[in-house]
């Protein structure tokens, strides 16, 4: 018989006129995997975050192997055997991993800290649950798949049965993907029982034995995960209705021009430590060039670089045949480069500020919308208005602040900006990171509508399905580096390699193709 | 949701009006305390604050200045620059005018134009070194600020034992009187307020005018982060001075209004804590021009008022202190209360 490891019942958790968590029932069966299902702001952190002590709910009840226990703490939650192991790691990156899950444990041990006996036991937990780690590594020599792989070891040695992973897949390759879930396999197995919080349909089909969908912050539904369970069962129960999931791109390039063109290009990060590594590629008009890789990899360096935001070490950037090396991110917008950026709510909006405003901020001291130095109101309005239809935002109306937006909406408000105007070239980096999946499509429609018309996008993304979606050619970066550019619709199996360093054979030929 | 913001919009208005009431009310509180009657101690500030010309002049006396810094304050506050150096700005912005009137020969028509325009330079200037700090070493403008008023004060100290001091005068930290011929003209025979008033107007038209023009928008947008200003084609960093030296110049001009017009001549003590009651009345006007008005109007009278009040009551004078502290206090706390309020406002919604 099957026992039941933790029930919430009837949790309800108010952030300001918001219920985050509205009368949520959640069973956790012992020895299982649970996928936790929603869009973003469904409620699914909020959920284990009360299971894990650090909110805690205005009504509701939580029982654990079916005795009612209340949790104000994560140390209780910890002593009571549940673990979390959050979306940011929270790992001190000058110590060693040994060091690491000491500094989360030794508050139990004795006072005299043996760190040869602790290695002996990380050793001994890496080993029971295959989990390839080297004990005196420094963090920051580790991957970030690896660097996960230490936070779930830490989180085990808490002696814990019960472990919550928040998107434990939003940062790895899909080999490290499918890496983590042999590890939580060997963790089931052993009788513990694991709660996963994602919004990726395929991940609970892989690996959860059960999903539970949140929705608006209620529960929407249980089901065990079999055979007959599809992604359009799943979707249709994440968002409340059904929606089209195949994108069909009828894309074809046909521009001959070269729209952008990177010659050589290197880049220094914020550290002063080379970013780029002298990458050459060309984007046609019209055409959708996707760059793939896993964060981190110089994608952000090289999107800021294309739009004049960081200076260029060597190498050239040609924006319709012009030399725009060292120029500045108002010459790029004037010769029409646009950038969605991949951080819309530090970079790309003014969140205090009024859809209104945020439409306009690259082109306030146009005539469009001043006249003699005094802005135009009616205009900006007027202009708002018509952007807010068509780009079909939702919001209470053009004086609405972009904060109160979704983050579909907020995207959207980017993109009404960014491609208003047909823009030559379209720099988008994650354009739909963190977007609900109808918000997503609608995103996906543009940029390649944008790409009919003749403007040639480079589109930054770590999720593959994007990539092979839409792109027209796919290039591949790791460490700063191109590590080949393949044609549009490569698979999966194709691409994976190259995002873990392998450099493509063929790479010079394709290149110039 | 459309309530809602129709609601916030009407009470970013009434806030200012909300606030000043109840610093009132807990005022009225300590007068209590003290055994005299709130309502008598009022009606005697009032009286004492509007009940003559020359009060009214006195109040515009005050108001003039303390506005005008406090637009300029606003300036850099609305761009995220915590400027609270103002007092300084005006201080060197007072010795340059000065510098204008005592040693440069100059037709009096001339005197009247260049004077004040090298009181708001001096003021620009010296608001200018906090930002290029700023963008040069990220270093935090409050501290720079606040760290540039006591320079400006030893500076003005130098001055008018200096090079500046009056010759043959009786030691006094002041310099020699501006000639009559440059000083700003009463308005009224006995009356101290003088032709600032249009001066003060003149700004605030122009910097009602300066929200509502793309150098406005350009100083809220920095206000929303140097990155978005970045990404928007403009450059943070030339943005971070010259709204900087926009927010001096403002109290520059209003060292020149105190040396041509109040004292007439350069002296020690000349910023008067203008500086710290600024930054209050920018806040209480919510950083807008309207609001700064009304503002910069309570604060005066409650001064012109409250010194009237000691003389004709047994009440100290430092209760107009504690109604600023109240202010202060209120203003700080606002905020809090709000969310305070809100969150009982949704829980009342989803608990039933």
């Amino acid at each position: 018989m099957e026992s039941i490891a933790v029930e919430m019942r009837d949790i309800t958790k108010i952030f300001g006129h918001k219920a985050a968590n509205d009368h949520v029932n959640f069973t956790l069966r012992r020895g299982t995997i649970h996928g936790l299902l929603g869009e973003n702001g469904a409620g699914k952190t909020t959920l284990m975050n009360i299971l894990y002590g650090l909110y805690k709910p205005e009504g509701g009840d939580i029982f654990l192997k079916g005795e009612r226990v209340d949790i104000q703490s994560p140390e209780k939650a910890i002593s009571l055997g549940i673990g979390m192991v959050h979306q940011h790691f929270m790992l001190a990156n000058p110590l060693t991993v040994t060091e690491n899950i000491m500094a989360g444990n030794f508050r139990k041990r004795q006072i005299l800290l043996r760190k040869d006996q602790f290695r002996r036991e990380v050793l001994e937990l890496a080993e029971r649950y295959k989990m390839k780690v080297d004990p005196d590594s420094y963090i920051w020599q580790n991957s970030v798949g690896e660097q996960q792989r230490i936070e779930i070891l830490s989180v085990l040695f808490q002696d814990i049965d019960i472990l919550i992973l928040d998107e434990p897949t939003a940062v790895l390759t899909p080999s490290e993907t499918d890496e983590l879930f042999i590890t939580l396999r060997e963790l089931v197995d052993d009788g513990k029982s694991i709660v996963m919080i994602t919004h990726k349909l395929d991940e609970i089909l892989q690996v959860a034995d059960e999903v539970t969908v949140l929705r608006d912050g209620k529960n929407v539904g249980c089901r065990k995960i079999d055979e007959t369970v599809t992604k359009r069962d799943l979707s249709s129960m994440m968002i409340g209705y059904d929606i089209d999931l195949d994108l069909q791109s009828t894309h074809e390039c046909t521009g001959d021009c070269i729209a952008l063109s990177v010659k050589d290009l290197t880049v220094k990060n914020d550290k002063g430590l080379i970013a780029l590594d002298h990458i050459s590629f060309d984007i046609k008009e019209g055409e959708i060039l996707g760059l793939a890789g896993v964060d981190g990899n110089g994608q952000k360096e090289l999107c800021e670089a294309l739009t004049g935001l960081r200076p260029v070490e060597a190498g050239q950037i040609y924006v319709k045949g012009d030399d725009f090396t060292g120029k500045n991110s108002k010459d790029f917008i004037n010769a029409g480069v646009s950038f969605v950026p991949e951080d819309r709510r530090d970079v790309g909006l003014a969140l205090d500020w009024n859809i209104a405003n945020n439409l306009i901020i690259k082109e306030y001291g146009t005539d469009a919308f001043s006249s003699r130095g005094l802005l135009l109101r009616n205009k900006i309005k007027s202009h708002a208005k018509e952007m807010i239809e068509r780009f079909d935002i939702r919001a209470i109306g053009e004086d609405a602040l972009v904060k109160d937006l979704s983050g579909g909406n907020q995207q959207k408000v980017i993109l009404a900006r960014e491609l208003n105007g047909l823009p030559s070239v379209l720099i988008a980096n994650q354009p739909t990171r963190g977007v609900d999946i109808n918000a997503t499509m609608n995103i996906r429609r543009e940029i390649i509508e944008s790409s009919n018309n003749g403007t040639a996008v480079l589109l930054v993304s770590a999720d593959l399905e994007e990539i092979i979606q839409v792109s027209d050619r796919i290039a591949v970066i790791y460490d700063g580096k191109i590590m080949g550019i393949l044609p549009g619709r490569s698979s999966v199996a194709e691409i994976g390699p190259l995002m873990l360093g392998e450099r493509m054979q063929r790479h010079d030929e394709t290149a110039s193709a | 949701m459309m309530k809602r913001r129709l609601r916030s919009s009407i009470s970013t208005t009434w806030q200012t009006a909300v606030i000043v009431v109840a610093a009132l009310l807990l005022g009225a509180l300590f007068i209590a305390f003290a055994g005299e009657s709130p309502l008598e101690c009022y009606g005697v500030m009032l009286e004492g604050a509007l009940g003559s010309m020359s009060r009214i002049s006195e109040i515009m006396i005050k108001m003039v200045p303390l506005m005008i810094m406090a637009l300029g304050v606003s300036i850099a506050f609305r761009a995220k620059l915590w400027n609270i150096g103002a007092e300084g700005q005006m201080i060197v912005g007072a010795i340059t005018s000065a510098v204008v009137g005592l040693y440069i020969p100059l037709l009096p028509w001339l005197h009247m134009i260049i004077a004040p325009i090298f009181g708001m330079i001096g003021g620009a200037l010296w608001a200018m070194i906090a930002g290029w700090l700023r963008v040069r070493f990220n270093a935090n403008e409050v501290i720079t600020t606040m760290m540039l008023n006591y320079v400006a004060l030893y500076l003005l100290a130098y001055m008018v034992y200096g090079p500046m001091q009056e010759p043959g005068g009786y030691n006094y930290p002041q310099s020699s009187s501006m000639a009559e011929s440059i000083q700003l003209t009463p308005l009224g025979a006995g009356l101290r307020v003088n032709t600032s008033v249009f001066v003060a107007i003149g700004v605030l038209i122009l910097i009602i005018l300066f929200w509502r023009s793309r150098f406005g928008f350009t100083v809220d947008l920095l206000g929303h982060g140097t990155k978005i200003t970045n990404y928007a084609g403009l450059n943070a960093n030339r943005t971070i001075i010259w709204t900087m030296m926009l927010s001096g110049a403002l109290s520059g001009l209003v060292g020149w209004i105190e040396v041509y017009g109040v004292h007439f001549r350069l002296l020690e003590g000349i910023g008067a804590g203008f500086g710290d009651l600024a930054v209050v009345i920018t806040l209480l006007g919510k950083m807008s021009p309207i609001g700064i008005l009304f503002a910069s109007f309570f604060i005066s009278a409650l001064l012109v008022g409250g010194a009237t009040m000691q003389r004709m009551t047994a009440i100290p004078y430092s209760i107009v202190d504690i109604i600023q502290g109240l202010v202060i206090v209120l203003l700080i706390t606002q905020p809090m209360i709000q969310q305070k309020l809100q969150a009982r406002k949704a829980r009342g919604i989803y608990v039933e």
